[in-house]
């Protein structure tokens, strides 16, 4: 593992990334020189509170990539895995999106060699309805004005169309109820350390993007982007190092102390009773990836005389079956229509087969999934 | 190339957003739109389904010529024996276009619209979830699952709720407080006293007619949830017909023009009966297995239109996806020559 500190050398994209534009440069890098059929990257529709994964074949697309979307919280393992199977293709990960890939490396669904991770340190991430509702509530402005937002500093920033800023404690915001989505508050894995590359602006001097290279091929990748002139890296002082850390460590602390309070709130059977059995939660879920042949879908399961469905028969199963692998991105709480806090209760457990093995999914270094079964390759 | 695109979900009246994911032109999945304001990215299994509708396209029929037959057996029929069906999935667009085709050549017009009826002053969506009380006429919670959410948002806000469903085992008797199997006018005789201006009473059945007065003649908001995502939207063009006054109207009609629905799924009615059926329709369902002209037309995912949802806001939708079909306005116009 190494640092440096890196920049564009393209004023376009120096003008319209964050914090000095290295992750679009080094993504336009592997573009050009024809290292990956494409990109992955989020791009806004509507407005910014709408961004979605976009494919990008030519690097002068990426610009519309470029800036941070925090109310976006999308997950790219399960596209990756159901299409892009035989690509070569590069995409930006939080923290949640590589555990969910390095899961499904383990479970020979993406090949390793296929991909280019580009990490992105992540405070966590916003709902874009409930989003759009705190910055009415809690800000000067119409939310329909915002043009880019920031999480920095434990503030949520908001920036408007006239250039003018507006910041709230995260703290404050996340105290009524708002702010970050609930997993993110108790998400204590920052930094994607398993991408090839881990950018920031965590210990990052104003316009430089701050790097921690992970692995041989993050090195080859900077090297290559500074070989290729896109890129200027220089050395971080230990002071920012430190500083770096630090941010990461008080952020680890914080989502401790919310894991804490919120585990022994949740009540399973009472969320499961409103449960409808719509399988959204399974179908979103990036570790789930059986698809039409989970033992779900089988008439065993299926009581159309009997609803509300018994929670036990699909909830507990699922629970059962994947929640030490749970790398608790919270798409399951997004989408369930009845609002059941799915990713508390998989977490929870996962934390539970943690505080017993050691194993937090999709960062421990082990080659085969928790409970592995040889059964599971007949499928 | 791998595409996401917008769109609505077609499977009832909440209007829900949905995003559809294309590989080239063809959709092979969806995606949650988290940034809709009804539903934040949330879809019921229907709405996640609805996409399955281009895995029944109608590939061997010749557009051309179903049309032309179409025409022909139009015109060789009495104007007052033919009936035209609009339907609560026809977009706003599509049902002005039919109503004028139906009067402008003095055809009989049907639209059914779950026997309930247009309200104006309806509850928003919010006001469901800021109600004191919710009385629920229907399982919400399981059949409009995002109409469902709102009424756990009340329980979370401490709201009483109160449910009604013929199923006893209903997914909302588990989260209310009063619960009934009785009939729509019994349920709101025992609870009439309890009725105040902080309730919302929501419903997607009635039994009767009758019910209908009685709810809209409570001291409070009520929300009608549809079981089509453009009934709101039909019932501001179209009068509706009772489920009798359509059985009635089958009774008497000779050659029936069915846009866009599957009719044996709302009426447990002999349509052998009827001499000629003509089905437009964008996807196989049994309506057009009884049918003796299919006019495949275009879905809601390959051209613009609009729905109007349960609360009464009007939503646009693009189309994601070609498709060499007409749309029911095109085909319309087509017949009129």
């Amino acid at each position: 593992m190494s640092y440096v500190l890196a920049k564009s050398q393209n004023n376009e994209i120096l003008e319209a990334g964050e914090c000095g534009g290295a992750v679009t440069s080094i993504l336009k890098y592997l573009l050009d020189e024809g290292l990956v059929d494409g990109v992955l990257a989020l791009s806004p529709q509507d407005d910014v509170y709408d961004a979605f994964p976009v494919f990008v074949t030519d690097s002068e697309d990426l610009l519309k990539t470029a800036g941070s979307y925090h109310c976006a919280p999308t997950m790219i393992g399960d596209l990756v895995q159901k299409y892009f199977i035989d690509k070569k293709v590069a995409f930006t990960v939080k923290p949640c999106d590589m555990r969910a890939v390095e899961e499904l490396i383990t479970r020979h669904k993406i090949n390793r060699d296929n991909i280019y991770m580009i990490g992105l340190n992540c405070g966590g991430t916003v709902s874009p309805v409930s989003g759009r509702k705190m910055i009415d509530l809690f800000y000067e402005a119409n939310p329909d004005d915002v043009v880019s937002e920031e999480i920095d500093k434990g503030q949520f920033i908001i920036e408007l169309a006239d250039g003018s800023e507006e910041a709230v404690k995260i703290h404050d915001l996340e105290n009524e109820g708002y702010g970050r989505r609930n997993n993110c508050q108790r998400c204590d894995v920052k930094i994607p350390r398993k991408a090839n590359i881990a950018c920031g602006n965590w210990g990052a001097e104003d316009g430089w993007t701050f790097i921690e290279i992970n692995d041989e091929k993050g090195q080859e990748l900077i090297d290559g982007a500074k070989k290729a002139g896109i890129l200027e890296t220089k050395s971080p002082s230990d002071a920012a190092v430190e500083g770096r850390s630090k941010v990461e460590n008080i952020m680890i602390k914080m989502a401790k102390k919310n894991q804490d309070a919120t585990y022994p709130t949740v009540s399973e059977m009472t969320e499961w009773s409103r449960c409808i059995s719509c399988y959204a939660c399974r179908d979103v879920c990036p570790i789930c990836w059986c698809f039409e042949n989970c033992e779900l879908n089988k008439p065993y399961f299926k009581d159309e005389a009997n609803i509300p469905p018994v929670p036990i028969a699909f909830q507990g199963v699922r629970l059962s079956h994947m929640s030490f692998s749970c790398v608790d991105c919270g798409q399951c709480d997004d989408v369930c229509p009845m609002d059941i806090p799915v990713s508390l209760i998989f977490d929870k457990l996962q934390k539970k087969y943690y505080d017993r093995t050691g194993y937090v999914a999709g960062v421990s270094d082990d080659i085969k999934p928790p409970l592995y079964s040889p059964e599971k390759t007949e499928l | 190339m791998f595409e996401i695109k917008h769109t609505l979900c077609p499977s009832c009246s909440v209007g829900c957003g949905i995003n559809v994911i294309l590989d080239g032109e063809e959709i092979v999945g969806t995606f949650p739109y988290k940034r809709h304001p009804v539903n934040a990215g949330k879809n019921c299994l229907n709405g996640r389904n609805s996409i399955e509708c281009c895995e029944s396209k109608f590939e061997d029929i010749d557009s051309e010529k179903a049309i032309a037959d179409a025409s022909k057996e139009i015109k060789s029929c009495d104007s007052s024996e033919v009936s035209v069906i609009c339907s609560g999935y026809d977009t706003i667009e599509e049902v002005e276009a039919i109503k004028n085709f139906a009067e402008s050549n003095g055809f009989n017009i049907g639209f059914y619209s779950d026997d309930l009826k247009n309200v104006d002053d309806v509850a928003s969506y919010d006001e469901l979830a800021a109600a004191g009380k919710v009385f629920a006429i229907g399982d919400l919670l399981y059949e409009n699952p995002l109409i469902g959410r709102r009424i756990v948002h009340a329980k979370q806000n401490d709201a009483k709720i109160y449910a009604l469903s013929k199923n006893e085992n209903a997914v909302t008797f588990n989260i209310a407080d009063e619960t009934s199997t009785s009939s729509v006018q019994e349920f709101l005789d025992k609870f009439a006293g309890e009725i105040d201006d902080s309730s919302v009473v929501v419903f997607n059945y009635v039994d009767e007619a009758g019910d209908l007065d009685k709810l809209e003649s409570l001291s409070c908001k009520v929300l009608p949830v549809f079981s089509k995502p453009n009934t709101k939207g039909a019932l501001g063009i179209v009068d509706p017909k009772s489920s009798d006054e359509m059985i009635e109207l089958f009774d008497n009609t000779k050659l029936l023009l069915v846009f866009n629905d599957d009719i044996t799924e709302d009426f447990d009615y002999d349509f052998g009966r009827i001499s000629k059926i003509i089905s437009f329709a964008c996807c196989e369902n049994d309506t057009t297995e009884i049918a003796d002209i299919v006019v495949p037309v275009k879905s809601w995912l390959e051209q613009d239109g609009s729905f109007v949802n349960a609360m009464g806001d009007e939503q646009n939708f693009s189309s994601v996806i070609e498709s060499d079909n007409l749309g029911i306005v095109e085909v319309i116009e087509e017949l009129n020559k």
